[in-house]
């Protein structure tokens, strides 16, 4: 049986320090690296097999292209940092965008961080774990934690986002060497694994209306707000105005369904 | 002060800090104190929820639909069936995300295969 399953018998979710006293942390965290290693760790790992071989191309040696996972720990904020210095762009340009590009960080570490936090955490503890939030474990953070008692949220993500984090900094390392003789299809695979697992795992973890809304108003507005919204500010409009769209049209939803019962 | 990655040495790491890390990094400090102050029940957390996974869905939309590099050479109704693929895979087996991404990937490399000739 999982430690997630036996969690049921905290019956208070703000305890409990007598029972974490009893190991109870570290079979949390362990769960967050078994849970890692399912399957996640590995899907944003290949996801970013190819930042490697832009490291290569950009002329960075291997040890930039392992840090650079560990560090920035964004696979488009990393693809536009190397990207951006092999086109030869100025330095202060090059973190310009990578700002921009991280700019999404916030929703999720605002969706995230009350998940995990207690009345007693600490607010340089609240700054390590904002460290470890990207889309991978942001989108398994939503689905998973909820099944975790709040005691032990902390040391299960950390176990399982610590894992993420080295698994593809070390498939980035392997990236940089292998990127090149990479044959036509697998090159295709790896490009292709980023959409197919996320829009995998929304889906699986959509739990209320608004996960359903923010589905269909991304899919729909993507195209639209390619089209008409140029300028880079395509992504912001479209975060927004579906985030915006997606909130109230799930409102709406859940009162008419209410009413209705 | 310049700094040039010709220049070697430690240059190409303080490059990595300075103008990759610490302009990336900004954003998630600057939540923390947001959501310190959040709990989950609040309307706030879940406008940022559903603000980031609309941005999610539109980020992947568009690596599908104006994908780079070599996907680009798959044409779009086969990243498409692809993807319905890897939908019914996920529905077949109860939901499982590694059924999807197992099936969609099989799909979109015999695709590439294929069209590369």
């Amino acid at each position: 049986m999982s430690p997630a399953n036996g969690g049921g018998r905290l019956t208070n979710p703000e305890t409990s320090d007598v029972e974490t006293a009893h190991g109870a942390p570290w079979r949390f965290a362990l769960e967050g690296v078994r849970q890692a290693l399912t399957g996640p760790a590995y899907f944003v790992a290949v996801a970013l097999v190819g930042v490697g071989g832009l490291a290569k191309a950009a002329g960075f040696p291997p040890g930039v292209a392992f840090l650079s996972t560990l560090l920035i720990w964004a696979g488009p904020a990393q693809v536009l940092f190397f990207g951006a210095i092999a086109a030869k762009t100025a330095l202060p340009a090059v973190a310009l965008s990578v700002s921009l590009s991280s700019i999404r960080f916030v929703p999720m570490v605002l969706s995230v961080l009350p998940m995990l936090k207690r009345r007693d955490t600490r607010l340089s503890t609240l700054m390590i774990a904002s460290h470890f939030i990207a889309v991978t474990v942001w989108a398994e953070s939503l689905r998973r934690l909820p099944d975790i008692p709040r005691a032990v949220r902390l040391p299960f993500f950390f176990g399982f986002s610590i894992t993420c984090v080295l698994v593809t900094g070390f498939f980035t390392l392997a990236g940089y060497y292998l990127a090149a003789v990479l044959p036509k299809p697998l090159a295709v695979g790896v490009l292709f694994l980023t959409p197919v697992y996320f829009l995998s795992t929304l889906v699986r973890g959509a739990r209320s209306s608004i996960d359903w809304f923010a589905l269909v108003f991304g899919l729909a507005l993507a195209p639209l707000t390619q089209k008409f919204v140029g300028g880079g500010f395509d992504l912001l409009a479209l975060g927004v105005v579906g985030g915006a769209g997606a909130y109230f049209a799930a409102r709406a939803w859940d009162r008419r369904r209410d009413r209705a019962r | 002060m310049s700094l040039d990655l010709a220049d070697g040495g430690l240059a190409p790491y303080l490059i990595l800090i300075v103008f990759g890390f610490l302009p990336s990094e900004i954003w998630r400090w600057l939540s923390v104190g947001v959501a310190r102050r959040l709990d989950e029940e609040s309307p706030v957390f879940l406008f940022a929820r559903t603000v980031a996974a609309v941005l999610l869905v539109g980020v992947v939309a568009r690596l599908i639909l104006t994908p780079a590099g070599d996907l680009a050479s798959v044409p779009l109704a086969a990243r498409l069936g692809a993807l319905c693929i890897a939908g019914a895979a996920y529905l077949a087996f109860r939901k499982s995300v590694m059924a999807a991404v197992l099936a969609g990937e099989a799909a979109i490399m015999s695709a590439a295969y294929f069209f590369s000739g």
